[in-house]
This record gives structure tokens, C-alpha cells and sequence, in this order.
């Protein structure tokens, strides 16, 4: 199955910082970049701060950030440089990390030395989900806080935060109820559809995108769907941010209807409980409902999830797909591969890069994982 | 296109075409390399063609087919179903359906020895281990194809570098002399050995050996990713090399179980045409 995309999304994961991004800058607006699913969004949402996921759509090598980063270097972390190095992020405000793996730590070290944008800040990151780490964890957003007050004097208090949390909660609970839709027998919506509304979505500021985003979900409903699949799928795997890798495939007769990835449905989608302490429910949820496998002591937690969500969504197969030279990913997935085939699920992994190369071997490989089903 | 043909002399004399209830399929497999079609009628093999892919892989999808069915003595009317395979599967455009290569060679490997468990492929642009159930069903694979060591290419390229004819380099390998280390796993960096080898006056039958057993080496170590279960047996057009043939069996210490006088590169064509019979069987043809 081959679908175009309808959503009318599109346009907007054509550069690295959209229209959209620049209507908000002009509105006032600071942008601020982040890379990981650990940096706690609604922080960098409040007052007039806009959070955007950075991508490099369309990178085509990275000659300059060969120069300063070594080859083995995951290529999602070399394009991002690359981009940064060519301009393509000077609209930015400020770039938030965390110290979730070294190679993103790296592309941090290089921002800092460009000192563009001049806030370039690293939350760090325990590697352990535990009352003591959550209170530390709690401690390094309170820092964040306090350096975006301090530069761009915007309001990081509790009832700001506590906003940010709901109007996040709200947006997200739109892009959940479309991912659902995907449980039934003819989803409305194919896997590369909804990866491109969710990258877009990160991708945009999302007050901008609140009506578009309902309109589209309300036209879904009267989508009668599609049958015409061979397999549904679950993609398990870090940073993937362009649709066409899923289209894919889907071309060869897969349907995804499930993700685990760091811009997916599952977890950063989930609902964040916002109590009485709304910063202390940002480390709580963050440190707790993230899981990457950079957390130690937390695999069983992670094949459980994915298991979970696997037969929730009736999946036939899982597709793990991991970055080259992406530590965090390339240890887990073997582990992970072992996992669902003790658990009679059938899994293929397939090692890529961030853009897009090697179209007719990933379609041999699904094609022949399918045909392996019996599908 | 001027496509070059060989013709099976063996299997010509025994075609058997039995108009009437005769069912025949058809397999075509368009690799990166060489396209290949192979004719079943009733189940055996009737008609079977190797020749070199082209820039248009559609229209040689089209020529191998023809051939095939000429050699077979049917036409194209008589034919209930095809299946195309190989990279070039989807421009098999009169293919009733496409199936990959990873369960065609399987398929064709169980076909022609009901005891295999462990098929190693060995391609113009890549090299694959397939395991097979007792029915010849896929149950799992790995492949190479990021790089061109372990691959046709790769042996197509140091023959090239030895003005050495491809085809020579098996019998080569069992001229005796101590074996060359060859330790690049890049292909680039392979070929720069072999010239310095060469320029240090190496016999060349140490070279060949060096190079055979280091591509047996990367596609043992494949193979092992997989797991080894026996029976193994070797299929695509470097299997027709008896020197990486015997270097394979050494590296794995097992001993590898012939097709016999079937040509191992025909076995992804063979095994499309029996996935056509079986889709013609279901009753799934449509027309």
C-alpha cells in the first residue's frame, strides 16, 4: 500500500524552522530548540516561549560537521550540526538539551562554541528512575528555570506552569484520540500519515496548529479507513522524523499502526498529572515516562510497554529501527529482539540513517518480514 | 539489447509439455547482476534462462521471460501465474505478483533439497542467510547489502584488479601455495592489497586464495548471525565458484549439500515459479 499524504501537513516539515515558526517569532514569540524527548516541553512553553524539535529535512551529507565531530557520531546529531553550521537554526532563540547520550552532548559542546543562540543550556540527566533521581532531576529544571527567567525574563512560575502543562495536555490529547484511531480493523489513518502530523506538530508552535490539528481529527471520523494491508506493524526506535521512511513501508504492504519512537505516539503523547508542585510533576513524568533506553535498570519496564502497546493495536510484528552508531539504541535492540521472539512476536530490525537512503533494501527486508508472517 | 542466453542444455532435454491440464507458472528474478526466469510445467522445471541485467530492467524482465518461455515450448496464454522477484521485482510488469528474493531462494532451496535448513545467497550486490522450515516456509534472514565486501561485486572487482577472468578465480584457489592474508573488509581497501600483492610478486594463486577465504570469512560470520542450523546449502551465482564454495564449508566447518547438476543461480527463479504455483493452486489467479 502507497498513499500520498492528505493531511496537509506536509509543508510544514520542508525546513527546518517553518512558516509557522517564523509567524510566531514575528509575534513575539522566542523560539527554543530541544532534541530530546527528556527536556520537559511545557518548561519551555511558558510566557511567549516557543519549543520547536529540531530536524535537518533534506540534509544531504555532512561535510561540515565531519570536520568537528567524529564519524561515529550518530548521523541525526551530525545533520543537526550540519544545519547549525550552515544557518539553517540563526532563527533560533536559545537551544535546550539533556545529557540523555553522548553524542548529543557533543553537538551541545559545538553549539556552545558557535555561542549561536547565546542561550545554549544542558539539563543534566540521571540515568535511574528513583525518588532521589526524581529530586534531582527536579533540582536541574529548577536551574533551567531560573536561566530562562534570568535571560528572557519570562514568568517559570507554578500557575505558568501549570498552563503550559494543560494546553499541552490538551494539544496532545487531540494527536492521542487520532493515534487510537489506528486500533481499528480499517484505520482511517496510515503509520505514514500520522508520523507526518506528530513531526509536524513538534515541528510547529502549537498554539498555531490547535484548529488544523481538531479540523483534521473531526475528518477522520468520516474516513471509512482502509483494508488494504498486508501486516500491522509497530515501529520501535529512536529519532525519526520523516514520514517517507514509514512510507516505505508501507509501500511493501505493511500498515503502521503502532510507534515507539522519540517523535511518536507512544510515550510523548502521554497525559502529564500536573500536582500541587507543577515542576516537580515535569521531572516526575519526564524522567519516569520517557523510556529510553539510556535508563538503567528499566528494560523489563520497556518490552512490557512495548509488548503492551503491541496488543493493544493487534500488531502482527514490531520493526525495530535504530540509528547507526546510536549507543543507547544499538545495545538495547539486540536485547529487545531476543525479548519479543521469546514472546513469539515476530521482529525485524533494520539499522538506517537519519535521512532517507536504501529504499530497496528496507522494502526487500519488510517485504521478505511480512512474506516470514505468512501475510 | 543484445542478451547474451545460456541455455541449460541438460534440463532442455527434459522438457515435457503436456498440453492440455498442464499447469504452468513462471518465476522471474531481475538481480542486481544477472535476471534469471525459470518455467514450471506440472511442477518441473521446462524452461530456464541466465542472462546479464541491463539499465532497462523491464524490458530484460521482458526478453528473460520470453526466452524462458520459448526454451519451455509454451507461450505466454499458457502461463497461469508469475511471480517476479529480485531488486528488479516490480518492473516485472506482467508478474501476477511480486515476492522477495529472501523467500523465493528459500523456497527454491527446499524445493531442490527438502532437507535444508540454512540457505546462504550469494549475489552480484548483496548475500543474504535465509532460514527455512521443514516446508521451505521463511522463518527468519539477515543481510548484507551496506557494502559490497562478501558480494559478486566484490569478487568481480579484485578479478578485475588481477586481469583475471571471474570465472578462473575457483580453479585458481586449489593450485596450492600458502593463502594471502587479506585483512581490509572494505572492498576499496581490499583491491589496494591486492595490488601491492601483486607488485610484491605474489603468485597469483595465493592472492585468489587470500581473497576467497576472506570473503568466506564475512559471509560465514553472517551466516553465524543467523545461526547455522544444517542442512546448509548455497545458492546465487557465486556458489558457482567452487573455490568460495570450499572456503565457506571450511570457515563453518560443516560440509554444504549440492543441488547437483541445477544451476545454483537459478534457485530465487525456481523458487518464484513454485510461490507462482502455489498462488495458481489457491485458486488466487485472476484472468
Amino acid at each position: 500500500m502507497s498513499r500520498v499524504s492528505e493531511t496537509g501537513f506536509s509543508g510544514l516539515l520542508d525546513l527546518p524552522l517553518n512558516r509557522l515558526v517564523d509567524k510566531a517569532r514575528d509575534e513575539g514569540g522566542r523560539i527554543i530548540g530541544y532534541t530530546c524527548s527528556y527536556v520537559p516541553e511545557p518548561l519551555i512553553s511558558v510566557d511567549g516561549l516557543v519549543p520547536i524539535r529540531m530536524r535537518a529535512p533534506g540534509v544531504s551529507g555532512t561535510p561540515l560537521a565531519d570536520t568537528y565531530m567524529s564519524s561515529v557520531i550518530c548521523s541525526y546529531t551530525r545533520s543537526i550540526l550540519e544545519f547549525a553550521l550552515d544557518g539553517f537554526y540563526n532563527e533560533l532563540d536559545g537551544w535546550v538539551f539533556t545529557a540523555s547520550c553522548d553524542h548529543l552532548r557533543r553537538l551541545y559542546d559545538n553549539l556552545s562554541y558557535l555561542e549561536n543562540p547565546p542561550f545554549n543550556y544542558m539539563i543534566d540527566l540521571p540515568h535511574k528512575i528513583s525518588e532521589p533521581a526524581i529530586s534531582w532531576f527536579h533540582e536541574e529544571l529548577k536551574l533551567l528555570a531560573g536561566a530562562l527567567s534570568a535571560d528572557f525574563g519570562v514568568d517559570t512560575g507554578p500557575d505558568a506552569l501549570r498552563n503550559a502543562i494543560a494546553k499541552l495536555n490538551s494539544f496532545n490529547a487531540i494527536l492521542r484520540e487520532i493515534g487510537e484511531m489506528r486500533k481499528e480493523d480499517t484505520p482511517p489513518i496510515s503509520g505514514r500519515d500520522f508520523h507526518e502530523i506528530v513531526a509536524a506538530c513538534a515541528s510547529s508552535p502549537k498554539y498555531l496548529l490547535k484548529d488544523k490539528i481538531c479540523k483534521y481529527h473531526e475528518s477522520l471520523k468520516r474516513n471509512d479507513g482502509t483494508d488494504d494491508y498486508r501486516a500491522r506493524l509497530m515501529l520501535v526506535g529512536s529519532q525519526l522524523d520523516d514520514p517517507e521512511y514509514i512510507s516505505v513501508i508501507e509501500s511493501v504492504g505493511g500498515l503502521v499502526v503502532a510507534d515507539r519512537c522519540c517523535l511518536g505516539s507512544f510515550p510523548g503523547l502521554a497525559h502529564i498529572e500536573c500536582g500541587t508542585d507543577p515542576l516537580r510533576s515535569l521531572a516526575e513524568h519526564y524522567l519516569a515516562k520517557t523510556s529510553c533506553p539510556r535508563m538503567m535498570e528499566e528494560f523489563d519496564s520497556r518490552i512490557e510497554n512495548i509488548i503492551g502497546i503491541a496488543r493493544e493495536y493487534r500488531v502482527d510484528g514490531i520493526i525495530i529501527e535504530t540509528m547507526k552508531f546510536c549507543d543507547c539504541w544499538g545495545v538495547d535492540s539486540g536485547l529487545l529482539v531476543s525479548a519479543l521472539r521469546d514472546r513469539n512476536i515476530p521482529v525485524l530490525r533494520l539499522e538506517r540513517e537519519y535521512s532517507l537512503s536504501g529504499e530497496g533494501q528496507i522494502r526487500t527486508r519488510v517485504q521478505a518480514f511480512i512474506e516470514s508472517m505468512g501475510k | 539489447m543484445s542478451m547474451k542466453l545460456f541455455i541449460h542444455a541438460s534440463l532442455e532435454q527434459e522438457r515435457r509439455v503436456e498440453r492440455g491440464a498442464m499447469a504452468v507458472t513462471a518465476g522471474v528474478d531481475i538481480g542486481s547482476t544477472a535476471s534469471k526466469a525459470v518455467v514450471l510445467i506440472d511442477g518441473k522445471t521446462a524452461g530456464q534462462i541466465i542472462g546479464p541485467s541491463s539499465t532497462n530492467p523491464k524490458r530484460t524482465a521482458r526478453e528473460i521471460y520470453n526466452s524462458a518461455l520459448d526454451h519451455a515450448g509454451v507461450s505466454a496464454a499458457d502461463v497461469a501465474y508469475v511471480v517476479g522477484t529480485g531488486y528488479g521485482r516490480t518492473q516485472v510488469e506482467f508478474a501476477d505478483k511480486n515476492v522477495s528474493e529472501i523467500t523465493c531462494h528459500g523456497r527454491g532451496a527446499h524445493f531442490l533439497c527438502p532437507t535444508a535448513r540454512t540457505v546462504i545467497d550469494i549475489g552480484g550486490q548483496d548475500t543474504k542467510a535465509v532460514c527455512i522450515d521443514s516446508e521451505g516456509n521463511l522463518l527468519d534472514f539477515v543481510m548484507n547489502d551496506k557494502c559490497a565486501a562478501g558480494t559478486g561485486r566484490f569478487l568481480e572487482a579484485m578479478a578485475r584488479s588481477m586481469e583475471l577472468p571471474v570465472e578462473e578465480m575457483g580453479q585458481h584457489y586449489f593450485t596450492g601455495g600458502d593463502p594471502c592474508t587479506i585483512t581490509s573488509m572494505c572492498s576499496v581497501f581490499a583491491e589496494s592489497e591486492v595490488i601491492n600483492l601483486i607488485n610484491d610478486g605474489v603468485e597469483l594463486p595465493r592472492i585468489v586464495k587470500g581473497l576467497l577465504l576472506s570473503l568466506a570469512v564475512r559471509v560465514s560470520s553472517l551466516a553465524r548471525r543467523l545461526g547455522i542450523i544444517e542442512d546448509v546449502v548455497m545458492t546465487g551465482g557465486v556458489a558457482k565458484n567452487k573455490g568460495v564454495y570450499d572456503a565457506i564449508e571450511k570457515k563453518l566447518k560443516i560440509k554444504m549439500k549440492s543441488f547437483g547438476d541445477t544451476d545454483p543461480q537459478l534457485v530465487g527463479a525456481l523458487g518464484a515459479a513454485l510461490v507462482a504455483a502455489d498462488f495458481a493452486g489457491a485458486g488466487t489467479v485472476s484472468g
